[in-house]
C-alpha cells in the first residue's frame, strides 16, 4: 500500500486515493486529508455561519463525523460531494443548536456577523457581506460553487439535488447579488479588474 | 450574450469565465455583470488554519485508526430489502388462507399489487440512496412518502367500491392490528440493515422505512382480508402505511433532535 504522501501529485492531492488509504488505516493519508480539506471546509462554515469560532467548532465536528462514517465512502466515487454532504448536516445541526440556545436565553443573532463597515475605503462590499444576505439555499450553492470550487455535478450530489436545481439557485443568487449591488449604489465603481 | 448566459458560465466554469471574447464584449456593456464578477471573483483565498488546530484534529482521528470495510454496493441493500419484503409477506400471508387474494378481481390484483411493488421499489431506492452521503438520488426523499401515499389512495379509490358494513370499527381494528404486527418487525429489520450507512437525515429515512414497512403490512392485509369495502381499505389498510410512515418520521425526528443537540459539543468532539 502506498503512503498518503505518495497520493499527492504536483498539482494537488488525489483526494479519492487518500480517502481509500484512510479507510485502510493509513494515518499519513488521514493527516493529509485533514490538511488539504480543512481550509476549504472552514471557509464553507465561516461563509455560512459568519463566525470564525463557530466555523472552528464545526470543522472539528465534521472531521469527527467523517471519521465515524468513513466506511460509507465508496472507493472510486468523487470525494467532495460525500464530504460536503456531511458538512451540510453539521451546519444544519449547529444552526439548530444555536437557535435552541437562543430561544432559551435571549434573541441571539444567528445570521452572519459580517459588517459592511469593515472594509471601509472599498467601493464594493465583500463577497462574504453580499453572500450573507442571500437565502440559505442560495448562499450554500454559491459558496460551494465559487468559494469551494465544486462543479455543478458535485454540488448537486452534495445537496441531494439536480444540476438543473443547482443552476437555478445559482442564477437566482446572481440576480439577487446584482440587485443588491445596484441598491447599494456600488455598481458605478465596480468595473475594476474584471475583464482580464 | 446576456446576463443569464454570464450566470450560466459562472456556474458551469470553475474559473473566471470572462476570458472568452463574447463574455468580454458583454461585460464592457453591462455594468451590473461587471460589479457582480468583481465581487464573486475577488474573494480571498481560504485563511490558513492554526497548525495547532489541525494537529489536534489529525491526532484525534489517527489515534484509534483501524481499517474499515467500505459499504457494500447499493444492489446488496436493494436485494436485502426485497428479501425482507417478500419473506415477511409470505410469513404473513401463508397461515391465513389468502382469502383476500381470492376475492379480488384480476384488475384489482394488478392495480393494487403493481402499485404496492412499484412504491416499495421506489422507497427502497430512496432509503439505500440516503445511506451514503452525497449519493445522487434523483428521488426527492421528503416528497416520496407523501407522493406514494397519495397514489395509493387514488388507486384504492379507483379499484374498490363502497359496501355496507356492520362492524366497521371492530373488524377494522383487527386489520389495523394485523397490519402493524407485520409492519413493526419489518421496520426493525430494515433499520438493522440501514444503520450500517451514514444516516444524515433520520426524519426522512425514518419516514421512508416506515412507509416501506407499512407497505409490507398493507400487502399482507390485501392478501388476507376479504373485505372489499373501499372505506375499510382506506381507513384500516392504507392507514397502516400512513401510521407507519408517521411513526418512522416521528422517531427519526426524535433522533434528529437529540443527535442535533448533542453532536456539536459531544465529549469526543470537545476532545479534538
Amino acid at each position: 500500500m502506498q503512503s498518503g504522501e505518495a497520493a499527492c501529485k504536483s498539482t494537488g492531492p488525489n483526494m479519492e486515493r487518500l480517502m481509500s488509504q484512510y479507510q485502510q488505516a493509513d494515518s499519513a493519508a488521514a493527516a493529509s486529508l485533514v490538511e488539504f480539506l480543512s481550509p476549504q471546509l472552514h471557509r464553507f462554515f465561516a461563509d455560512q455561519m459568519g463566525s470564525r469560532a463557530d466555523a472552528e467548532d464545526m470543522l472539528q465536528d465534521v472531521w469527527l463525523r467523517i471519521h465515524r462514517v468513513r466506511h460509507t465512502y465508496r472507493p472510486g466515487e468523487p470525494l467532495l460531494p460525500w464530504v460536503y454532504a456531511i458538512a451540510r448536516r453539521v451546519r444544519v445541526d449547529h444552526y439548530r443548536k444555536r437557535q435552541r440556545i437562543g430561544s432559551r436565553e435571549s434573541a441571539v443573532e444567528v445570521l452572519p456577523e459580517h459588517s459592511a463597515s469593515k472594509d471601509e475605503g472599498h467601493n464594493l462590499p465583500t463577497f462574504e457581506d453580499l453572500v450573507a444576505s442571500l437565502p440559505e439555499g442560495q448562499r450554500e450553492v454559491l459558496t460551494m460553487l465559487k468559494v469551494n470550487e465544486l462543479s455543478l455535478e458535485e454540488v448537486a450530489h452534495a445537496t441531494s439535488s439536480t444540476v438543473g436545481a443547482v443552476k437555478q439557485k445559482a442564477h437566482r443568487a446572481y440576480q439577487r447579488l446584482r440587485s443588491l449591488l445596484e441598491q447599494s449604489q456600488f455598481a458605478p465603481h465596480a468595473h475594476k479588474g474584471v475583464a482580464k | 450574450m446576456t446576463c443569464r448566459d454570464i450566470d450560466e458560465r459562472m456556474s458551469s466554469a470553475p474559473g473566471n469565465p470572462v476570458r472568452t471574447q463574447e463574455a468580454i464584449e458583454h461585460l464592457v456593456k453591462c455594468q451590473d455583470c461587471r460589479a457582480l464578477m468583481s465581487v464573486v471573483y475577488e474573494h480571498g483565498q481560504p485563511e490558513a488554519l492554526p497548525e495547532i488546530q489541525l494537529n489536534r484534529i489529525q491526532a484525534r482521528i489517527t489515534e484509534d485508526l483501524r481499517p474499515v470495510r467500505p459499504l457494500p454496493p447499493s444492489r446488496f441493500f436493494l436485494f436485502a430489502c426485497a428479501i425482507i419484503f417478500f419473506c415477511i409477506v409470505a410469513i404473513g400471508a401463508a397461515p391465513f388462507g389468502m382469502n383476500g387474494w381470492g376475492s379480488l378481481s384480476m384488475l384489482q390484483k394488478m392495480g393494487v399489487f403493481a402499485t404496492i411493488v412499484a412504491s416499495a421499489g421506489l422507497l427502497t431506492v430512496s432509503i439505500v440512496g440516503q445511506m451514503v452521503p452525497g449519493n445522487r438520488c434523483t428521488l426527492a426523499p421528503a416528497a416520496l412518502p407523501i407522493e406514494i401515499l397519495t397514489v395509493l389512495v387514488i388507486v384504492l379509490v379507483a379499484a374498490f367500491r363502497p359496501r355496507e358494513e356492520q362492524t366497521f370499527v371492530a373488524s377494522g381494528l383487527v386489520c389495523m392490528k394485523n397490519g402493524l404486527t407485520y409492519s413493526i418487525p419489518a421496520a426493525l429489520l430494515i433499520w438493522l440493515l440501514v444503520r450500517r450507512g451514514a444516516i444524515l437525515y433520520p426524519k426522512l429515512i425514518g419516514a421512508a422505512i416506515g412507509g416501506l414497512a407499512g407497505l409490507i403490512g398493507l400487502t399482507v392485509l390485501e392478501i388476507n382480508c376479504s373485505n372489499l369495502n373501499v372505506f375499510h381499505i382506506l381507513v384500516w389498510h392504507w392507514g397502516v402505511v400512513l401510521l407507519s410512515s408517521m411513526a418512522g418520521a416521528s422517531l427519526g425526528a426524535a433522533v434528529e433532535y437529540v443527535g442535533g443537540g448533542t453532536s456539536v459539543q459531544s465529549p469526543k468532539s470537545a476532545d479534538l
